[in-house]
């Protein structure tokens, strides 16, 4: 089997009794641009601290670039990081912050300034170099805060919701950077947040992590497309997908022969090939925008609840046989609450899912 | 008619009837009792203290305008010369190991993790001893024949100094004695410094591969610059106008080694009632004290603001 240029095999934390991570086992390519990605508390903070070398590993290894770094001192690891709160020293200017590390390390100080002269050049600092970072906007100290990492010229940049702390638009805007950065430099990336937004635009790989174990790992889109289980398919996608518990029963349809019938009397199409028994109890899963809506008198019948208007897309709350859906639509649809409409879906769109063990049909 | 218009259902609030006058100006009514308070006590005293430096008070209390004399007199007095200078060592020998002690009891409360709030609780406790027990302790504990540090020594085997009869000793002991009952204050003030530091940055501190001692002196000590000056400001003033603890200890002796500015005046004002004379090192005091808070201030307190301009 290849080496990744990362590796954890059976990595596991404990904070005291506490088990945090349950034994990760997970290999980066070089070059690569991996996000984690997960609720609160899922353990992606951690994994990136013990890769940083600011956590203990309690069991099992990690490997960067080959070499067995469990007991190596951050400063070793050939890693620089992007703390959330940027973590600049406040009473150093951004040159002094840019140099810090390299003074750390008594590198020469015509290297250090050529080090400095690039990092500010790549990232637009050399108008900013004498300046606080009080002085600075929040952009200006996300950009210094890498910089800080590039002037390293490490082996892995970890991020850690390097762009929490930002505002919507600049949110964005930096998004792009780091991804723009990351195409130039190409350099091993592992980079955490909450926000799946981020994980999907941003990310060659994305590893959905919750309760300290990994879920799912793989490309963005293939993960949106075909989550493995529920909880994956719960946590992608804005606005979430429709999960519908029911049970899959026999119809009189030949080229329908197995429906899900989510309340009495309504019964969902699924995929030809899901592998579903009728009587097993399932939860139907369909995201919002693959819920097509149509005139009263085709498909199943609902009612408007609920009419977001987005400007792009419009989001829709509708009641189906008492239970909640949401529709995505991108078109204006003229709809007001109270309104009765039908839908229709895609059977190739749907997602199954065991709902004893959640996993995927 | 024309009246129903303009009334509306609700009686006007607080906020509405105050108008103009505005809830802008009541935290500065609310201020006033307080400072009036302050400003009267101090202001009486310090007023009525430089007042006095510039008369003569005979032995019937009446008192006699007599100029700068008691300022030419005083500044003439090796007795004085020779206290200013031992209150300028003394101050400077507490400021010394005072912050050294206080730096290391916060880093030590700070990272202290089982019992945090016992140990910072109980490192509180000497600040609530007043002076005079504080001093009273000291004069056990360094009792030349029977003192629990003396006792040590000869158990040990070893020389059992007069601890409060040497001079030098005796200077040492109420340097030591002063800071055991200022540094408590000074630890907690550093500590608070301490905790307003984002953990975040000494995580990339470590990162950066600075080691504990250059964590220290590069980051941490620069980043609660305000909090060490106010431990300064707190630390010398109190050194300054020490008088409580060396009454206690060693009333000033033995041979004068321990007779600082206030002690003097003590002696002066109340021993010899020069009250004249008593008084002009009072202001002497609050000068020193004066200058070297602003000193402080500028160069810890407001040199720090600038970096946190635009926060």
């Amino acid at each position: 089997m290849a080496e990744g240029y990362v590796e954890y095999s059976g990595l596991k934390k404990n904070f005291g009794a506490v088990p945090i991570l349950h034994g990760i086992d997970l290999k980066i390519d070089e070059g690569a641009f991996v996000v984690l990605v997960g609720p609160s508390g899922c353990g992606k903070s951690t994994l990136l601290r013990m890769t940083a070398g600011l956590e203990s590993v309690t069991d099992g290894d990690i490997k960067i670039a080959g070499r067995l770094v469990n007991r190596v001192h951050a400063s070793n690891r050939g890693i620089a990081m992007v703390f959330q709160s940027y973590a600049l020293y406040p009473h150093m200017s951004v040159d002094e912050n840019l140099a810090f590390s390299l003074k750390m390390r008594k590198t020469p100080l015509e290297r250090i300034a050529e080090a400095i002269k690039g990092a500010a050049g790549i990232l637009k600092l050399s108008p900013l170099l004498d300046r606080l970072p009080a002085q600075l906007s929040g952009g200006q100290r996300q950009r210094v805060a890498m910089g800080r990492a590039l002037v390293r010229e490490p082996a892995v940049f970890l991020f850690d919701e390097p762009l929490s702390n930002l505002d919507a638009k600049l949110r964005v805007e930096m998004r792009a950077e780091i991804k723009a950065l990351h195409q130039r430099l190409a350099t091993t990336t592992i980079y955490v947040t909450h926000d799946q937004i981020e994980a999907m635009t941003m990310a060659d790989t994305v590893v959905v992590m919750h309760d300290g174990r990994i879920e799912q790992v793989g490309d963005p889109l293939a993960i949106y497309d075909r989550p493995e289980n529920l909880f994956v398919a719960d946590f992608l996608g804005s606005p979430a997908m429709n999960l519908l518990d029911g049970k899959v029963v026999a119809t009189d349809y030949p080229d329908q022969p197995r429906a899900v019938e989510v309340a009495p009397g309504v019964l969902l199409p699924i995929p030809g090939g899901a592998a579903a028994e009728p009587g097993q109890s399932v939860v139907y899963g369909v995201r919002p925008e693959h819920v097509a809506l149509v005139g009263e008198d085709a498909g199943e019948p609902v009612t408007m609840t609920l009419v977001e208007p987005a400007g792009w897309e419009t989001h829709l709350h509708a009641d189906l046989a008492g239970l909640s859906l949401r529709i995505l639509s991108v078109e204006r649809v003229g709809a007001k609450p109270g309104d009765r409409a039908g839908i229709l879906i895609d059977p190739e769109r749907v997602h199954l899912f065991d709902r004893a063990t959640g996993r995927r049909l | 008619m024309s009246t129903t218009a303009v009334r509306t259902g609700t009686p006007p609030t607080a906020r509405e009837r105050l108008g103009d006058f505005g809830w802008g100006t009541v935290p500065y009514l609310m201020v006033i009792p307080g400072l009036a308070f302050v400003l009267g006590v101090l202001g009486y005293a310090v007023a009525g203290g430089f007042w006095l430096s510039l008369h003569e008070t005979d032995m019937f209390l009446m008192k006699t305008y007599v100029g700068l004399q008691n300022y030419i007199a005083v500044f003439n007095d090796p007795r004085f010369q020779a206290s200013l200078v031992r209150t300028i060592v003394f101050v400077i020998a507490s400021i010394a190991l005072g912050i050294a002690m206080s730096m290391m009891f916060a880093l030590t409360l700070y990272h202290v993790g089982f019992g945090k709030r016992f140990f910072r609780g109980m490192s509180l406790v000497p600040y609530f001893v007043s002076g005079i027990a504080a001093a009273v302790m000291f004069r056990f504990v360094f009792t030349t024949s029977g003192g629990f540090v003396n006792y040590v020594l000869q158990q040990l085997g070893l020389h059992t100094p007069s601890w409060l009869g040497d001079p030098y000793l005796a200077f040492m002991v109420s340097v030591l004695a002063n800071c055991w009952f200022m540094v408590p204050f000074a630890t907690l003030i550093l500590l608070g410094g301490l905790q307003t530091v984002d953990k975040e940055i000494y995580d990339a501190a470590t990162i950066d591969g600075a080691g504990p001692v250059q964590t220290f002196f590069k980051i941490t000590l620069p980043m609660i610059k305000p909090m060490m000056g106010v431990s300064l400001i707190w630390v010398s003033y109190i050194s300054f106008s020490t008088f409580d603890i060396i009454l206690a200890l060693t009333a000033g002796g033995p041979q004068r080694a321990t007779e600082v500015v206030s002690m003097y005046m003590y002696q002066l004002a109340f021993l010899q009632l020069d009250f004249g004379q008593g008084a002009v090192l009072m202001v002497v005091l609050l000068l020193f004290n004066t200058v070297l808070s602003l000193f402080y201030i500028y160069f810890f307190v407001l040199a720090d603001k600038r970096t946190e301009k635009g926060n």
